[in-house]
């Protein structure tokens, strides 16, 4: 393919020209007094939703987007970050906050075994294998009853805050840490390494790159910040069951949508992507007379997006401000 | 063993054979599009439902049996895929973007758009055609009065299986004997070489997303009469689709129905034997087992060849 | 990147003033149901039924002079989107009862957050004993929960089927799960024997082999909690490979309605159910409910249809009783509620580990001609009993 070198260029200058600090941080100074603004507990929702998503895709986006191992089945990690959170609480009666840190070495433990099968496998296969490895988690999930309570779930009885507030900033720091952790990696050596990878695994290899090691490294970082987000979700919904932690659509998917929509390979794309597939879902769901077409509609514009914008909102922005710019002059 | 395990464990034979003829159809649909493209699609089982719609309206309107709605089904799922090839995958193969696994997410977004029209249109009604032979069945001791145990073969599944038989011999004889079968072979093994020898590869693609959404349009007539039909059934078969496509062998026609007999056949056991529960869990394991122990899935077996590097 | 950020910003306060406020005049309900998706079917049965109810609170003068308005948000079964929508009807909207959902696990994310928020919420579906074992003070729940299902039908089982053995196969749902929990242990209370259980994935083509493992342990009954198109398959493959047993029963949901007739045909005959209703109950107005929902749609509403019928008339009895239109007064008046309904007696009690739960009888129904009555308890059976049922192999 021809086009691999330009890519490989593009991805390149991406990113050498690190975006300055100080957009980061005003979003970020925006974000942090949003709780302050005096907004419903209902908005309040949405944009912990919104952050949790980010949180998701930008996991994702290191491993999918950087290193080119496209998941099928983020909703492992999720579902077994959910469920330590979950069985730390229904089984040792602990405090289900101890999911978070304790999230990360089960997850690293399990993206770790996990890894070790399935990152044998390349493009496709991998893709199907990631999906099947979810599957199998919900089922094993269903079956393990005294552990996981089976399909009756695991319901928190009393959750820590009525408020929001205090949610929102967990998982605003939780995604401030995964954007800077992010950041670091994909701007060291490692990030070099990643794209590497993904452009062309056999010349990666041959260049002396041990690519088992940088794969596994990415699935399990990657694993393991999509299980605190998961972690974080049991602590904040209070209630989860094999299909919601282990949902094949509702997250594997989604997770791909919002980072594919928002732009592969880019920092602010996940984040994007999720306020776009969050409020864009929420508010067209609410719409009367739209409401029941909404999945149609949602279909239609990642469809429209994928073949006009295929690197997405943020990939792509440069081409949208044109089309955007065009249309306005003309009119 | 005695008569009564005996009997368990034949039954249990019969029903997975059944159902591995059936599981069959629907993965060549699968195995022909990913041998030839390389594409995960994820709206199979969208394509298959919108065959059951089809079906379901042929017979509810004019009373047309599902058997014979495969003959109405089959070319409208052609033109169906072939359209989607044509207007949205080419076009999108053209552009530039940083994972290939677009094009995956592109099937999601055509399936979601299939099974929400379906819902608007249909509501989320569960449907069924209630054939008058649906629960007939052929019986042991009917034909041998003194058979010490008793089995039964149900007509309807036994008439999908065979139709399901049926098409997958007339779609071998289409890729071994046919120029077009032929060209569509080339495409699966070298896309590069089969350009190189003349053969309109852009065309072919086109052709074998119709085909392959042909195939599990005529599988979606045949479950009619044995299961049933809402707006969402997709998803569970699209997957059932990818375990025969792996399990077979990427493109492989014989390989997918080997697939598809020991998925049914595996399923049917650890559902008698383990518990049907575990059923699914069995699927993915041999899934990923195949993925890892056995690359080119069956058909390299077969041909020690291997397919879908 | 700024501009981009601007976007984003944009696109966050547009958000905030999407949604219209409005004038108090009519009486505005949102209730949140699932519309898309798997169980699509049951919210759209309900979102129908609540609008008969409507209209007729309506023609009668809506509820104190104030008309109903009903709307509909689609929560698509599951519990992230139910708890969305539940914040804004609370947040934004400022409802002051939240009525619906369907799923067990939806209405779950509904109680705690209307707890959280100290608003009540009337529960009209949701099954799963622990939705009102939590001691949540605003959530009522007036179906009876999944465990109580059953009751109808197991004195049933006690007075005249009397079986040794018993199978249970359930669908891996938190409705079948404990529902097929529940009754392993009352059948091992009443000295039944229980031989298989077993759950399988819903949606599943062919139960065959399950079912042939079933017939080499010959129970004396078989026991399955199924949703409406695994349970005609059930009964058809049950037939077809002439599976016999004393009784077939089904633990309502998927046994208890029309289609489950309409889709297994012969093979539903002489098959009973747990419900918590039927079209002929003896309940004031559920017949008439039910006939005008068949001349509307077609067919007749299974309980869920009642249960958001009558959930609707719950809903106007307590605001009429209620001091004013605050949480705080509803609560009260809606702990007081004790009404007949199309659906039955309502009055929400705590007792046996339950909190603000409706206990009521539970029915059982047979298929009989191709059609379902009500056979059990006695005293509101519309037609004696078949028992016993003939084999496969000497029907027709």
């Amino acid at each position: 393919m021809t086009q691999e070198s330009a890519k490989v260029q593009k991805s390149k200058v991406k990113s050498q020209k690190s975006i300055p600090p100080y957009p980061t941080l005003i979003i970020l100074a925006i974000l942090a007094v949003l709780p302050l603004t005096g907004l419903s507990s209902y908005m309040m929702h949405i944009f912990i939703l919104v952050i949790m998503w980010a949180v998701i895709g930008m996991a994702w986006n290191l491993l999918g987007g950087y290193c080119g191992q496209v998941s099928f089945g983020h909703a492992a990690y999720f579902g077994v970050g959910a469920y330590t959170a979950g069985i730390l609480y229904s089984k040792l009666g602990l405090s289900p906050w101890w999911g978070i840190p304790l999230s990360i070495i089960v997850v690293a433990l399990f993206s770790f075994v996990l890894g070790f099968i399935v990152l044998r496998l390349r493009g496709p296969f991998f893709a199907l294998a990631t999906l099947a490895s979810g599957e199998v988690m919900r089922v094993t999930a269903e079956n393990l009853q005294p552990l996981t309570g089976g399909t009756l779930g695991i319901l928190v009885q009393e959750r820590t805050w009525i408020v929001k507030t205090w949610y929102y900033y967990v998982i605003l720091a939780i995604a401030a840490g995964t954007f800077f952790l992010v950041k670091k990696l994909i701007e060291s050596k490692l990030g070099y390494y990643f794209v590497a990878i993904r452009e062309d695994q056999d010349a990666a290899e041959s260049l002396g790159i041990n690519t088992t090691l940088y794969k596994t490294l990415a699935l399990c970082i990657s694993g393991v910040l999509t299980g605190i987000a998961g972690a974080f979700y049991t602590n904040y919904m209070g209630y989860i069951d094999p299909h919601v932690a282990f949902a094949l659509h509702d997250i594997s998917i989604i997770t791909i949508m919002i980072v594919m929509v928002g732009g592969v390979a880019t920092f602010w794309g996940p984040f994007a992507g999720a306020v776009i597939m969050v409020l864009l879902a929420e508010y067209i769901r609410s719409m009367p007379g739209l409401g029941a077409a909404h999945q149609t509609l949602f279909g239609i514009l990642l469809i429209v997006i994928i073949i006009f914008l295929p690197n997405g909102i943020v990939g792509d922005f440069p081409k949208l401000k044109r089309l955007l710019g065009l249309r306005s002059a003309s009119q | 063993m005695t008569p009564v395990q005996l009997e368990v464990f034949l039954q249990t034979l019969i029903a997975g054979l059944l159902l591995g003829g059936l599981y069959a159809l629907i993965g060549l649909g699968m195995t022909l599009i990913m041998g030839v493209m390389k594409i995960i699609n994820l709206a199979h089982g969208e394509l298959m439902m919108v065959a059951m719609y089809i079906a379901y309206w042929m017979f509810v309107l004019f009373h047309i049996d599902p058997y014979l709605s495969v003959f109405i089904a089959t070319p409208v799922l052609f033109l169906l895929g072939a359209a989607i090839q044509k207007f949205l995958i080419n076009p999108m193969l053209k552009v530039e973007s940083i994972l290939p696994e677009n094009q995956v997410i592109l099937t999601v977004g055509i399936g979601m758009v299939l099974a929400n029209l379906a819902t608007l249109f249909f509501k989320s009604d569960y449907r069924s055609t209630p054939v008058d032979y649906a629960t007939s069945a052929f019986y042991l001791s009917d034909f041998w009065k003194a058979s010490p145990i008793e089995l039964s073969l149900s007509l309807p599944w036994a008439v999908s299986f065979i139709f399901a038989v049926g098409i997958t011999i007339a779609l071998w004889f289409f890729l071994a004997r046919t120029d077009t079968g032929k060209s569509i072979r080339a495409t699966a093994q070298d896309t590069d070489a089969a350009l190189l020898m003349g053969v309109n590869v852009k065309m072919m693609r086109v052709v074998t997303f119709g085909i392959g959404s042909g195939l599990v349009g005529a599988a979606g007539c045949l479950f009619l009469p044995i299961y049933y039909l809402f707006p969402s059934l997709g998803g569970q078969f699209t997957l059932i689709a990818f375990v025969i496509t792996i399990l077979g062998g990427l493109g492989s026609t014989v390989g997918a129905i080997i697939g598809g007999l020991i998925l049914g056949v595996f399923e049917s056991m650890t559902a008698t034997y383990i518990g049907m529960g575990w059923a699914p869990v069995g699927r993915f394991v041999v899934f990923v087992a195949c993925l890892i122990f056995l690359p080119g899935g069956v058909a390299s077996l077969l041909k020690k060849k291997r397919f879908g590097k | 990147m700024k501009r981009l950020s601007f976007v984003i910003l944009l696109f966050f306060i547009a958000c905030l003033f999407a949604v219209d406020v409005f004038a108090a005049e009519n009486l505005e309900l949102s209730i949140p149901l699932p519309l898309t998706g798997a169980q699509a079917k049951f919210g759209e049965m309900e979102k129908k039924s609540y609008e008969i109810a409507a209209e007729e609170i309506n023609a009668k003068g809506g509820i104190k002079g104030r008309k109903v308005v009903l709307t509909f948000e689609d929560s698509q079964g599951k519990p992230e989107i139910s708890r969305s929508i539940v914040e804004k009807l609370i947040d934004v909207k400022k409802q002051p009862v939240i009525i619906g959902e369907y799923s067990s696990s939806s209405s779950k994310a509904v109680a705690a957050v209307a707890n959280e928020r100290k608003v009540p919420y009337l529960v009209v579906t949701g099954a799963d004993d622990s939705i009102t074992q939590q001691n949540y003070k605003y959530v009522f729940r007036m179906n009876p929960s999944n465990a109580y299902y059953a009751t109808g039908l197991v004195s049933f089982l006690k007075e005249v089927v009397k079986p040794q053995s018993i199978a249970i196969l359930y669908e891996s749902s938190d409705f079948g799960t404990s529902g097929a929990d529940d009754m392993a242990k009352q059948a091992e209370k009443i000295g039944m024997k229980v031989l298989v259980k077993e759950k399988y994935e819903k949606g599943a083509v062919d139960f065959k082999p399950i079912l042939t493992k079933v017939k080499a342990e010959r129970p004396d009954m078989i026991y399955m909690v199924s949703y409406v198109m695994d349970a005609s398959l059930l009964m058809k493959q049950i037939k077809e490979l002439r599976v016999d047993a004393k009784l077939f029963a089904g633990g309502a949901a998927g046994f208890a309605i029309p289609e489950f007739v309409d889709n297994a045909k012969d093979a539903a005959e002489y098959v009973v159910t747990a419900t918590l209703w039927c079209t002929m109950a003896k309940y004031p107005g559920a017949s008439e409910f039910a006939e005008k929902y068949k001349k509307l749609y077609g067919d007749y509403p299974s309980y869920h249809g009642a249960e958001a019928y009558s959930a609707l008339y719950i809903t106007k009895d307590v605001l009429e009783r209620a001091k004013s239109m605050g949480p705080e007064d509803i609560r009260e008046a809606m702990k007081a509620t004790n009404i007949m309904t199309a659906f039955g007696p309502v009055k929400f009690e705590d007792k046996e580990g339950y909190q603000n739960q409706n206990f009521m009888d539970t029915l059982v129904l047979q298929v009989i001609n191709g059609k379902h009555h009500c056979i059990w308890p006695e005293k509101y059976a519309s037609k004696k009993y078949i028992y016993p049922i003939p084999v496969w192999r000497e029907r027709k």
